[in-house]
């Protein structure tokens, strides 16, 4: 074999080895993320008797894959940790933990994961599902991915209705006091996953 | 001149703020012992919300009231009435306004403490005074409550006193504030 000859098989090969291997090794170096806890907030916002109440969730875990090149790989996964909830108020805490609520000593955690992902005018929307309560539902989220330093910052909202998962038995499915319409926020700050 | 002769009535927009107010601290009263005695839950909810909607009308109602006692002078008491009497019914009536305002006040700042912002009958949420801190919750609770004990009392004195001048005094003192009554024709 010529030198020339040897020369241009070993460049086929090594195009070969990297258009093989990139899509999995560089896509899952540069899209794979995990949201840091200290700096990422999820929280939901109901309305009760008329005003305005928000708790957050102290703990939940986060896992994204983003890359906006490759929408098809996107995806979401997080866990929260429901009796990490707090609103501001004890009492009402001991509430939503308790059984005509969220019922966490039968629930203890809920789970939201993604299907698809896709580009809007705005930023991105996602179609998922959210396990709650032993139900699982359609939760379409919105949000908007930004990258930042070697992480990225993801934040977006959702609306759901409490009662499609059953949040709210008793006196509690009645929405006069209580709206049946939540709206989640969360603001994720990803960095990537170790 | 008419122009000088003393009022002796109070007139329609003074008595109507005097009895809507008062009508709406009874209801407060057994709005708040009824919901004291329940358990957290949808039905404590509900009452406790409507006591802070009414409360929030009865702070309203105050800056009125308070405008018009100001800018209004009031049917002057009795010649006969002592200078202690006199006293006594000042003191009672710049307690009531003070009440008026502080009630609510402690009420709205409880709310805020305790993070359950205020609702005016669902119609728009008053902002918060304060930020959320539960041992101020419970300083302005106790002042809440002890204001309503103080309030109950006054209350009281001035529903004997009316009494008195209308059965003892056998004066226009209580017809004064009533409305549909005559007071031009004294006894």
């Amino acid at each position: 074999m010529k030198p020339y000859a040897r020369m241009t098989a070993l460049c086929s090969l090594a195009v070969l080895a990297v258009t093989s291997f990139s899509p999995s090794t560089a896509a899952a170096a540069a899209g794979t993320y995990v949201a840091a806890p200290a700096q990422s907030r999820l929280e939901f916002v109901g309305v009760q008797a008329g005003a305005e109440f928000k708790a957050v969730f102290k703990k939940f875990t986060a896992g994204v894959q983003f890359v906006p090149e490759n929408l098809a790989s996107a995806g979401i996964d997080v866990t929260i940790d429901l009796n990490s909830v707090d609103s501001g108020d004890k009492d009402r805490d001991g509430t939503i933990r308790g059984p005509d609520i969220f019922d966490i000593a039968h629930n203890p955690t809920a789970h939201y994961v993604t299907r698809s992902v896709t580009k809007t005018a705005t930023g991105y929307a996602a179609q998922g599902s959210l396990t709650l309560r032993g139900v699982t539902k359609d939760v379409p989220i919105e949000f908007q991915f930004q990258p930042a330093g070697g992480g990225a910052k993801l934040v977006g909202t959702a609306k759901l209705k409490r009662l499609d998962f059953g949040v709210g038995q008793g006196d509690w499915k009645s929405t006069e006091w209580v709206k049946d319409e939540v709206i989640i926020n969360f603001s994720l700050a990803l960095t990537p996953k170790p | 001149m008419p122009n000088v002769i003393p009022k002796t009535r109070y007139d329609a927009v003074a008595q109507t703020l005097h009895w809507v107010i008062a009508a709406l601290i009874v209801t407060q009263f057994v709005l708040a012992w009824t919901f004291d005695d329940l358990p957290l839950g949808m039905h404590k909810l509900a009452l406790i919300a409507r006591h802070k909607s009414f409360g929030m009308t009865v702070l309203m109602l105050a800056v009125v009231r308070l405008a018009w006692r100001l800018t209004h002078t009031p049917p002057p008491l009795p010649a006969t009435s002592t200078p202690i009497e006199r006293f006594l019914a000042q003191l009672t009536h710049v307690g009531f306004y003070v009440l008026l305002f502080l009630m609510p006040l402690t009420g709205w700042l409880m709310s805020s403490a305790k993070s359950y912002s205020v609702s005016w009958f669902g119609l728009f949420t008053w902002p918060d005074l304060i930020g959320k801190d539960e041992s101020n919750f419970k300083i302005l609770r106790e002042t809440h409550d002890v204001l309503s004990w103080v309030l109950l009392g006054l209350a009281i004195l001035h529903v004997l006193a009316a009494l008195k001048h209308q059965f003892w005094d056998k004066d226009t003192v209580l017809r004064r504030m009533l409305p549909f009554t005559n007071t031009e024709t004294r006894p």
